[in-house]
């Protein structure tokens, strides 16, 4: 047994996790992040699984990390490159497609062909939206108050959040509260006509939760991932160089260049508790660290349940803990392919090989994706985002050769009699079957594939429940609630212990704000 | 033309409160009904045993004690009625205003839930408390408000930090719950979820798997005061306010179809009726839906087409149809609800979403003597490829037997007399646009400052001297008299 | 790609440089020759030929026609007779404005309203509750506009009914080659012109049958550059240049209402419940914070900034579309919007924003601009537009 002394440790090198290290090594602390696999990243990682295919194997595109990270931490210098991801195609059930394009006369013209009148509402619908991510976006950098407190503290937190709605327009005001409380379908009917359209944009409300587009609620998924829209920063959604590896790498080699120390291969199975406080960490093999602070950059699940003894915990708070939501509902299809999937809509390649295609027919269609999940069934015909990173960064596949990454809903994690090998293969076969309808070479075309449930998610990339977010975004898990009331706040009710993750406030995505943000509190404390 | 101090449009409850309560504060007063009785939604047709779409309800105690009910015949204090939910093996689970009663029916199912329900009834009578002060509190335009109009809604969040945190936060969490999630952090037993989230899921176009769906749970609780339906006669609800709102003067006429509200330079002026009769009054409220007001009571010119926009995109949507029948054989008293599972009501719902009548539907009955009140969901207004018809509607009646045959075995050769009404009959009918009971979904995006339209929480309507009075607003949903009885207060404390 | 006009097989071969812009999606000429000076010219002197086919055109019939653009524009439709055409501006509910364009009465229950934006969905909002049908008419349209003194002769030599009787914002039924085409006398340059409108599928022999009428009058095809000197010069606002819609606006300052775009006189206060009326009533009761002025740079002023650092005047032909600070003293009061040369008065002139009290025609303001990178302050008269206005033009 061997024992080391930090300022902080760092349980578990995501993305967050790495964030998380670098602004405390930043600030001048000395630092360890232990990650439990061989190599660091959690959900934003690269791997090759088949020989020169190397598959963004969970997450795959990048749009929300905040552009003063990538600032503050220089990731442009360590390797970070934001590849554009210009258009977006939805072949239908008809034969024929709709498409939104990187311009926006093409876009409409495109639209128009569907719909005179969507094609007008596409541009007041777009402002919406800006306007609307405009007017949240400060809640993703305030840090979450608890109401019942009267600490000065959370009052000046309560005031800031009071301020923050009082500077916003009645009609904003109005409009963001209407967005959030209400169902994509409901938002998406209300403003166009062509299923197509709207089915592909109910798409992002429902993604990483366990809810249909007609559930209220998912609107504000939605606006969640329009956030990075208006950064400025880099255009909406991007994939990065390498895929979400690539951002990782840039992460830790900029939190390396910082000073921090990062292992690998070093799970953690304790937080070491004295006197009341969180003062280190022993790993599985035994080994020791201690630090005057321990953060955990794991799923709120593990931070609370699995870590540390729940005698440390008033049993309200291991009660609201125990009813996070976070039911897996997403996995993952990663194809090595010998061609490109032709697609019978518009044959041949392409602009849309560089984009997203997406299989989103109609509201519907997800709903009735949806309905199979909720009853413990994989959909029958899921809902499929698909990205070929081989067009936009040639390295990720040998030449002539592709990778293809489908993004799948609903995958449930408590699929009705447990998951086994061939509920794996029926549910790949369900995306091939309905990617076969729009592009049917593609069977013929798959020449290597790896199939990711929720329950992989939760395996390899060691998430609990495999939610991609590490609890849904749900209403009722959202800001001062997230991922419990009076605990928003990145603190824990064990001193000396913090949640940086995607579990906390502002939730899940390549975002990082959960990283810096807890950094900041963490520093705010002081660390003994 | 005759003049008056407010002209109500519509003799429902709401209306009729509001009557009553302007009309004892002195106000010349006159309530104009379409049809040719009183009583909106809580009275059927002409026979007493036609089906209305209210089967229960009861107006607030303030309500009642303002408007001295109890002297015109008002029954005092009615008490909910168990909920009975029938189960398919027969068993039933009864949930009552006795906990410890309760308590011992839970237990067939789940020792811990019984537990635990003492705990539960708590927690929603606490919640159901607050969420009435919610009602009570006027909701001022936001963000910008002065003081005066503050200080009520700084009261409510008083009085919900002095929930405590444990109860303000479960409160806070409450609202945008689906009822399934709710009812999972507290219970194991899946007959008893369901039957609690049948309450969820009345009337509303929602699952018990949809977001919200806890906070109607809850509004059903409150306005209900307990689990089932009130033990009392809707009619005789109805009669008193009548009664009252006359003897303090208000002059009310039926078979009075209002055509138009007249609006001049931006002001209400009065109404003109279906007849060409005008009648003027400097305030008018209007307690039909707030798509039937904005849309065809009054002309759009004066109006924000944004505003019109959101009116016209105001969730209605109804999924309720009705039914009445009278049995040979003697039905138990009670509320039964047919509502075994969660899945089972998610599955009725499913059926709605996409434009079809539930084959396995929920179904809440409350009998009285030897007839029966069903209420049917989910039967959405918009079927798809389909209209309500008569083979719609025989379709409906049939599935309404089958499933009572379910659940009351031998019931199918014993009832006559079944008239039902489809959702198309309660637009038609009862003027509830697009057949919802509630003049709009209780849903997350149309409550508490966003009922009818954000802005418009407070009765009052961007044109001056129109106020809102119907269950469409704030409060509103459900027999209660809130709505009805904010608008009047609203008034009196503007410049009438 | 672009979408190409119905006119696009004509325009494609002249346009020399293929100097091509992007106008609602279509393709549009910058300019036809090497300079548009010669396009210019023929605007003040002869005739331009534009295609204007890109514009909005919607088609908006039924017994509540009238009733429905009354509720949307600011002036009075329910007056026009048939045959009338109307510039008029639109507004949301605060009173600011929306977008700006014209509307024709073709019958007594049927208008076309041309926009520079897209209107749809704001004609379908307003129209809920009435008895009319919007069709947006836009691509099946064709548009050719003929501007200049000579305008009229060319037409009356190829047109099937003589122009003489048409007065100005009027319109008429008429043919051109056999092709059934509307001619209104409007334009956007500020001289005498028409605008003539025709099914998209027979305008070709239009074209074809304008150029040979007026060869001998020197018709030349004319593209944006020159109108949009034209039309500085008559004082005419520009959609996001000019002005931002409202419904585009992220903030509240970019939003103007019509009086502060000199447009009050196209706001009738005294018909019925229109958008943004009550807004409006209240802000002619308090007047405006801004007006939209012309701006007249003392060209001796000009020149002598320019001589400062030894050079002589160095304008550019073509009208700025940029923001130009507009400063009283040190303090600035304004911003210019588009400013140009105009060949035609041999002076230096802008569109401004300018807030009270410093809009009143003849105060005297400083316009910032840069000279060898170096920022100046030429002075500058707030005076009346149109700054040039021909006789002929409503004769
Ligand atoms: C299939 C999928 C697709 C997604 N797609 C996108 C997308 O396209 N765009 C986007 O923005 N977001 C996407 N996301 C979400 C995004 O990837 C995650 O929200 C984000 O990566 C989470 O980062 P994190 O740092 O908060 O947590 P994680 O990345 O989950 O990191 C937690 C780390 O803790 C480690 N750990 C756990 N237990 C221990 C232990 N005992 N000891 C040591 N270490 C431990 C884990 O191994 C892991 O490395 C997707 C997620 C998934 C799963």
């Amino acid at each position: 047994m061997t024992s080391h002394t930090y300022d902080a440790i760092i349980i578990g090198g995501g993305h967050n996790g790495l964030i998380n290290a670098a602004y405390l090594a930043r600030a001048g602390k000395k630092v360890i992040v232990l990650e439990r696999r061989p190599i660091v990243g959690g959900a934003a990682v690269t791997e090759e699984i088949f020989p020169g295919f190397r598959f963004t194997e969970f997450s795959y595109v990048v749009s929300l990390l905040r552009p003063e990270i990538i600032r503050e931490l220089e990731l442009p210098k360590h390797g970070l490159k934001i590849l554009p991801l210009p258009s977006t195609f939805t072949p239908m059930e008809n034969g024929d497609y709709i498409a939104a394009w990187d311009d926006h006369d093409k876009t409409r013209r495109e639209i128009y062909r569907h719909s005179p009148k969507d094609a007008d509402a596409y541009d007041d619908y777009a402002r919406l939206m800006v306007r609307m991510a405009m007017a949240v976006k400060p809640l993703l950098s305030l840090i979450p108050p608890d109401l019942a407190s009267l600490s000065p503290r959370d009052l000046v937190g309560l005031l800031k959040t009071g301020l923050y709605a009082a500077s916003l327009s009645e009609k904003d005001l109005y409009a963001v509260a209407k967005l959030v409380t209400q169902s994509s379908g409901d938002l998406l009917d209300d403003w166009f006509e062509t299923d197509a359209l709207k089915g592909t944009k109910s798409a992002s409300g429902i993604i990483g939760t366990f809810l249909g587009p007609r559930s209220p609620g998912t609107a504000y998924v939605l606006l969640h991932h329009y956030m990075g829209e208006i950064d400025g920063a880099f255009r909406a959604w991007g994939f990065a160089k390498n895929g979400s590896g690539g951002v990782t790498a840039s992460i830790a080699s900029a939190a390396r260049a910082l000073g921090v120390e990062i292992r690998t291969d070093a799970p953690v199975k304790q937080v070491i508790v004295k006197n009341g406080r969180a003062v280190g960490v022993a790993l599985e093999n035994g080994d020791e660290f201690h630090a005057s602070v321990v953060v955990s950059a794991a799923d709120p699940k593990r931070t609370f349940l699995q870590f540390v003894e729940p005698k440390y915990f008033p049993d309200e708070f291991i009660t609201q803990i125990r009813n996070f939501r976070v039911r897996g509902s997403s996995g993952k299809l990663n194809l090595a392919l010998s061609e490109l999937p032709n697609f019978t809509a518009l044959p041949g390649e392409g602009e849309l090989h560089r984009g997203a295609v997406s299989i989103s027919p109609s509201i519907d269609y997800i709903e009735r994706a949806f309905d199979d999940a909720k009853y413990g069934q994989v959909s029958r015909r899921p809902y499929i985002d698909i990205i070929i990173p081989s067009m936009i960064d040639p390295e990720m596949a040998p030449p002539g050769q592709h990778v293809m990454s489908c993004f799948v809903q609903y995958v449930p994690y408590d699929v009705e009699g447990g998951w086994d090998e061939s509920k794996k293969e029926a549910f790949a076969e369900n995306v091939i079957a309905t990617l076969e309808q729009y592009a049917p070479n593609i069977r013929r075309a798959i020449i290597g594939k790896q199939i990711i449930t929720p329950v992989d998610i939760e395996r390899i990339a060691g998430i609990t429940g495999g939610n991609i977010f590490h609890g849904e975004l749900l209403l009722h898990q959202l800001f001062f609630l997230r991922p419990a009331p009076q605990w928003a706040d990145f603190r824990t009710p064990l001193p000396g212990y913090y949640l940086a993750a995607s579990g906390a406030h502002p939730g899940g995505g390549i975002m990082g704000a959960a990283g810096k943000l807890s950094a900041q509190e963490i520093l705010k404390d002081g660390l003994r | 033309m005759n003049s008056y101090d407010a002209i109500i449009i519509g003799a429902g409850h709401n209306g009729l409160t509001t009557a009553a309560w302007l009309a004892k504060a002195g106000k010349k007063v006159l309530v104009l009904e379409k049809r040719s009785v009183v009583g909106g939604a809580c009275v059927g047709n002409d026979a007493a045993l036609d089906p209305a779409p209210f089967s229960g309800g009861f107006l607030r105690p303030d309500i009642v004690r303002h408007l001295k009910l109890t002297q015109f015949g008002l029954n005092p204090a009615p008490v909910a009625t168990d909920l009975i939910s029938l189960l398919p093996d027969s068993r039933q689970l009864v949930l009552s205003a006795d906990p410890v009663k309760t308590a011992e029916s839970i237990a067939q199912f789940s020792a811990a839930d019984a537990a635990k329900w003492p705990d539960f009834v708590r927690f929603m009578d606490k919640a159901a408390a607050t969420l009435e002060a919610a009602y009570a509190t006027p909701i001022p335009r936001l963000p910008k408000f002065s003081p005066t109009e503050g200080l009520p809604l700084a009261q409510l969040a008083l009085k919900i930090r002095g929930l405590g945190a444990r109860d303000m936060y479960a409160f806070i969490r409450l609202l945008p719950m689906s009822a399934k999630e709710f009812l999972d952090d507290w219970f194991e037993s899946d007959a008893l979820k369901a039957a609690i989230a049948s309450l969820g899921i009345h009337n509303a176009n929602l699952g018990v798997m949809s977001a919200g769906s806890a906070y109607n749970l809850l509004h059903q609780y409150l306005i209900r005061g307990g689990w089932g339906q009130p033990a009392n006669d809707l009619r005789q609800v109805i009669a008193a306010l009548e009664s009252a709102a006359k003897a303090f003067g208000a002059e009310i006429r039926t078979s009075a179809e209002v055509a138009r509200v007249t609006v001049e330079n931006e002001r209400v002026s009065g109404v003109l009726l279906a007849s060409g009769e005008q009648n003027s009054a400097g305030t008018v409220l209007c307690s039909a839906d707030p798509k039937r007001t904005f849309l065809s009571l009054v002309t759009p010119e004066p109006l924000d087409p944004e505003f019109v926009w959101q009116v016209q995109t105001l969730k209605m949507r109804g999924v309720t149809a009705m039914a009445a029948a009278q049995s040979a054989a003697p039905l138990p008293a009670g509320t039964l609800i047919v509502a075994p599972s969660l899945n089972y009501l998610e599955r009725a719902y499913d059926a709605a979403k996409y434009g079809q009548i539930s084959e396995k539907p929920y179904l809440e009955i409350t009998t009285a003597g030897n007839s029966l009140s069903i209420h049917f969901q989910f039967a959405p207004y918009f079927l798809k490829n389909a209209t309500w018809n008569a083979e719609t509607r025989a379709k409906l009646e049939s599935i309404v037997v089958d499933t009572l045959e379910t659940r009351l075995p031998n019931l199918k050769s014993q009832i006559h007399n079944l008239k039902s009404l489809t959702p198309l009959d309660l637009e038609t009918a009862f003027s509830l646009t697009e057949g919802d009971p509630h003049h709009g979904q209780l849903a997350l995006d149309q409550f508490f400052f966003m009922r009818p339209i954000p802005g418009y929480a407070s009765q009052k309507t961007p044109i001056a001297g129109l106020y809102l009075c119907g269950s469409g607003v704030h409060g509103g949903g459900g027999v209660s008299g809130i709505a009805g009885r904010n608008a009047a207060k609203a008034v009196l404390k503007g410049s009438l | 790609m672009l979408r190409t006009t119905p006119f696009h097989p004509r325009t494609s071969l002249i346009n020399q440089l293929q100097n091509w812009r992007r106008w609602s999606g279509y393709y549009t000429a910058g300019l036809y020759e090497m300079s548009h000076e010669r396009e210019y010219w023929a605007i003040r002197n002869a005739a331009a030929l534009f295609d204007v086919s890109p514009l909005m055109k919607y088609l908006i019939e039924g017994p509540d026609a009238a009733r429905l653009l009354d509720r949307i524009v600011t002036r009075d439709v329910q007056k026009m007779s048939i045959g009338q055409v109307i510039y008029t501006p639109w507004c949301n509910a605060e009173g600011k404005v929306l977008d700006d364009g014209t509307v024709s009465r073709l019958g007594e229950t049927t208008f076309r309203m041309t926009s520079a934006d897209p209107n749809l969905r704001w004609l379908n909002l307003n129209a809920a509750g009435m008895d009319v049908s919007i069709t947006d008419i836009s691509d099946q349209m064709a548009a050719l506009s003929l501007q200049g003194p000579k305008a009229r002769v060319i037409l009356n030599r190829c047109a099937a009914k003589s122009l003489d009787g048409l007065k100005y914002f009027r319109l008429m039924e008429n043919a051109i080659a056999e092709v059934p085409v509307t001619i209104s006398r409007t334009g956007y340059t500020g001289d005498l012109g028409y605008e003539i409108w025709m099914e998209a599928a027979n305008a070709l022999p239009v074209w074809d049958a304008l150029m040979a009428a007026g060869h001998d009058y020197g018709i030349a095809p004319a593209g944006i550059l020159a109108l949009d000197v034209a039309r500085v010069e008559a004082g005419l606002i520009l959609i996001e240049t000019d002005y931002t819609a409202a419904h585009h606006a992220l903030i509240e300052s970019q939003k103007s209402s019509p009086f502060e775009l000199g447009l009050g006189w196209a706001v009738n206060l005294e018909k019925g419940p229109f958008n943004g009326k009550q807004a409006l009533v209240a802000e002619k009761a308090h007047g405006s914070e801004w007006m939209f002025v012309g701006l007249e740079v003392d060209w001796v002023g000009m020149e002598r900034l320019f001589h400062e650092v030894g050079l002589p005047p160095q304008i550019s032909p073509l009208t700025l579309r940029a923001s130009l600070p507009v400063f009283k003293g040190s303090a600035q009061v304004g911003y210019a919007s588009s400013s140009t040369w105009s060949p035609v008065l041999k002076k230096y002139i802008a569109l401004a924003h300018v807030q009270k009290p410093y809009f009143e025609i003849g105060t005297d303001v400083l316009l910032e601009v840069t000279v060898e990178h170096q920022r100046k302050y030429a002075p500058a008269k707030v005076v009346k537009t149109p700054f040039y206005e021909p006789e002929w033009k409503k004769k």
